[in-house]
C-alpha cells in the first residue's frame, strides 16, 4: 500500500512535470506567433514546425497549423498554405477553430484563383447547420469568389442582397455596367462589319473594317453580274470572306480586352484602396 | 527531515529536465533531420548549420550538400561538397555527388576535368562517372568515341537505351535544308511535306497552283492588271514556300536536337545522375 503522503507526491510530480513541458510548448508558441506578428514568416514556419516535432500530444496542432497556413498565405505560397488550413481543420477541436480554417482555406483558394474549389468550401458552409449565425461572413467571401471569378454581377447581387458592404456592391455594380457584351459585340459584327468595334469604341478599326466589306463586297458582287463567276469566287473567297470573318474575330477580340481592362481596373483599386477585408 | 529535503531537490531537477531544449544540439539535429525528410531543404539547411556550429558531424555535412543538390542550388552544393573531408566517410560519395552537380551547372571543361580525375581513381564511384560523363558527351557537341568502348561503363539493361542514343547522335534524322528549298522550287510544296509539313505543302501547292493559273487565264483574256496582281500572288507565294521549306527543314532539324536531348536528360534523372541511393529518411 502507497501511504497517502507518498500518492500526493507522486501527484504532484506527474502534474508538475506535463505542465513545465506544456509551458515550454506554450513559450514556444508565443515566440512563433511574435514572429508571425513581426512579419518574419519565414522564421515563424521554422519555430512553428519546430513546435510541431515537439508536441508529442498534438496540443498546439490546430495552433500551429493554421498560423502556418497564414504564414504562407501571406508570403504568397498558396498551395502549401491550402495544405495547411486542411491540416488545421482536420485538428480543430470545436467548431469555431473548424470555421476559421476552411474560411481561411477559401479565402487562400480564392487568392490563387481556384475559385471553384474556394466555391465548393463556402457552400459547404452556408450548408452547415452549425454555421448559420454566420451566413453573412460565409456571403461575404462568397460575393469576393465571384469578384475573382470575373463574375461582377452575381458578386453585385450577393453584397447587394445581404446588405453586406455597399462599397463593394457598388464597384461591382458599376463595373458590370462597363463591361462589354462579348456575344453582342461578336454578333452585330455578323449583321454590318464594324459595328463590333464601335460598340467597343474602336472607332477607327470599325471604319477600317466596314470600308474593306463594303470594297469587297462590291467587288465580288460586280464579278457575278459580269458573270466572271471565277473571280468572283476568287476575291469572295480570299478577300470579303477573310475580311468579314477577321472583322468578327476583331470585335470579340477587343470586347474581351476591354473587359479585361475594366476588371483590372477594379481589381487595382480593391488591393491598394479598399479599407474593408480582403482574401 | 533531511529526507524530505532529497526529496524535493530530486523532484525539481526531474521537473526542470522535463522543459524542452529547442535549441539543444540533439534536438536541433532531431528536428532538422524531420526537415530533411519533409523536403523541406532550405529550413533542414538552416537547422543542420546551427548544429554544425556545436558538434562535427560527417554526416550532417554531406546532407546539408544533399539538401542543396535536392533543391538544384548547383553553386552551393559544390562549394559544400569542396568542404568534405578526406576523412570524412563520406567523402567518396561527395566525389560523385560533385560530377552531378557540375554537369546539372554546365558540362564543360571542369565537369570533364573531374569526372576523368574520378574514372581513373580507385574510387567505389569510378565507374558511376565514367557512365556520367559518357552520358554527358550525348548532349556535347564533342565526337564520339567508337560505339564499342562508348557502351563499356554500362550496365546490361542500360546498354539498349545508351546504344539508340548513340545511333541517333552519329545519325540524326535530319532533313536537308538546301533539299527541302529545291523540292519546293521544283514542285511547290513539296519541300514542306519532304519536312514532313503535310497541310502547309498541299496547300502552298494548291495556292501557288490557283494563282498562277488565274495569272495564265487573265493574260489569254487580256485582263492584264488583273493577270500581274494575280501572277505577283502566284510569285510571292512561290518565293515564300521556297524560304518556308528551308525554314521547314530548320524548324524539325531543331525539333530533332530538343526532342534528343531531352530523352538523354530524362534517362539520367531517371538514373538519378548515377549517384548512389541514400537510406537518410528510413
Amino acid at each position: 500500500m502507497i501511504s497517502a503522503s507518498k500518492r500526493i507526491l507522486l501527484f504532484i510530480f506527474g502534474s508538475l512535470t506535463s505542465v513545465f513541458a506544456q509551458s515550454t510548448l506554450e513559450q514556444q508558441f508565443k515566440f512563433a506567433n511574435q514572429l508571425f506578428t513581426h512579419e518574419k514568416y519565414f522564421d515563424a514556419i521554422t519555430e512553428l514546425k519546430r513546435l510541431q516535432f515537439f508536441d508529442i500530444d498534438n496540443k498546439f496542432s490546430f495552433q500551429s497549423n493554421y498560423l502556418i497556413g497564414k504564414s504562407y498565405k501571406a508570403g504568397a505560397k498558396f498551395d502549401e498554405a491550402v495544405n495547411y488550413f486542411t491540416r488545421a481543420e482536420m485538428n480543430s477541436e470545436n467548431d469555431d477553430d473548424y470555421f476559421t480554417s476552411k474560411i481561411f482555406n477559401a479565402r487562400t483558394n480564392i487568392l490563387r484563383r481556384t475559385t471553384k474549389q474556394a466555391e465548393k468550401i463556402l457552400n459547404e458552409l452556408l450548408n452547415d447547420p452549425r454555421f448559420i449565425s454566420k451566413e453573412k461572413e460565409i456571403n461575404y467571401w462568397i460575393g469576393w469568389n465571384y469578384i475573382f471569378s470575373d463574375e461582377w454581377e452575381k458578386a453585385f447581387e450577393v453584397f447587394n442582397e445581404n446588405r453586406l458592404d455597399t462599397t463593394l456592391a457598388e464597384l461591382c455594380k458599376t463595373v458590370d455596367d462597363e463591361m462589354y457584351s462579348v456575344n453582342f459585340a461578336k454578333y452585330c459584327s455578323y449583321l454590318i462589319p464594324g459595328l463590333g468595334q464601335f460598340y467597343t469604341g474602336e472607332y477607327v478599326s470599325g471604319t477600317l473594317s466596314l470600308g474593306w466589306n463594303i470594297l469587297f463586297g462590291y467587288l465580288t458582287i460586280n464579278a457575278f453580274i459580269e458573270d466572271r463567276v471565277f473571280d468572283g469566287i476568287i476575291i469572295g473567297n480570299f478577300l470579303w470572306l477573310r475580311f468579314y470573318s477577321g472583322n468578327i474575330q476583331n470585335a470579340e477580340k477587343f470586347a474581351i480586352q476591354k473587359n479585361l481592362q475594366i476588371s483590372n481596373k477594379a481589381l487595382d483599386y480593391l488591393q491598394y484602396q479598399y479599407k474593408g477585408e480582403k482574401p | 527531515m533531511l529526507k524530505i529535503f532529497y526529496l524535493i531537490i530530486l523532484l525539481s531537477s526531474i521537473m526542470f529536465s522535463q522543459q524542452i531544449d529547442f535549441q539543444s544540439p540533439e534536438n536541433i539535429k532531431l528536428f532538422a533531420d524531420f526537415l530533411f525528410c519533409d523536403n523541406d531543404y532550405l529550413r533542414a539547411i538552416d537547422e543542420y548549420e546551427k548544429y554544425l556550429v556545436a558538434v562535427d558531424d560527417d554526416l550532417v555535412q554531406f546532407k546539408i550538400t544533399i539538401a542543396y543538390s535536392s533543391m538544384n542550388d548547383c553553386e552551393n552544393a559544390i562549394n559544400k561538397l569542396g568542404l568534405i573531408k578526406k576523412t570524412s566517410p563520406f567523402y567518396e560519395q561527395s566525389k560523385i555527388e560533385l560530377l552531378k552537380s557540375l554537369y546539372l551547372q554546365n558540362i564543360d571543361s571542369v565537369f570533364y576535368a573531374v569526372a576523368e580525375t574520378l574514372i581513373n581513381s580507385k574510387s567505389l564511384y569510378a565507374n558511376n562517372a565514367y557512365r556520367l560523363k559518357n552520358t554527358a558527351l550525348l548532349l556535347s557537341k564533342t565526337e564520339l568515341p567508337e560505339k564499342e568502348s562508348f557502351l563499356i561503363p554500362f550496365e546490361v539493361e542500360e546498354k539498349k537505351t545508351i546504344s539508340d542514343f548513340y545511333n541517333l547522335k552519329k545519325n540524326p534524322p535530319y532533313k536537308s535544308e538546301a533539299l527541302a528549298g529545291v523540292l519546293s522550287a521544283i514542285i511547290p510544296g513539296s519541300g514542306k511535306i519532304y519536312t514532313k509539313d503535310y497541310g502547309d505543302g498541299i496547300t502552298a501547292f494548291l495556292l501557288t497552283g490557283l494563282f498562277t493559273y488565274l495569272a495564265y487565264t487573265n493574260f489569254e483574256h487580256d485582263h492584264p492588271t488583273r493577270a500581274w496582281i494575280f501572277a505577283a500572288l502566284g510569285a510571292g507565294f512561290y518565293v515564300g514556300n521556297i524560304y518556308g521549306s528551308v525554314a521547314s527543314a530548320q524548324i524539325f532539324n531543331a525539333k530533332v536536337n530538343f526532342e534528343f536531348n531531352e530523352g538523354v536528360k530524362l534517362f539520367l534523372e531517371d538514373k538519378k545522375y548515377f549517384t548512389p541511393n541514400y537510406d537518410f529518411c528510413k
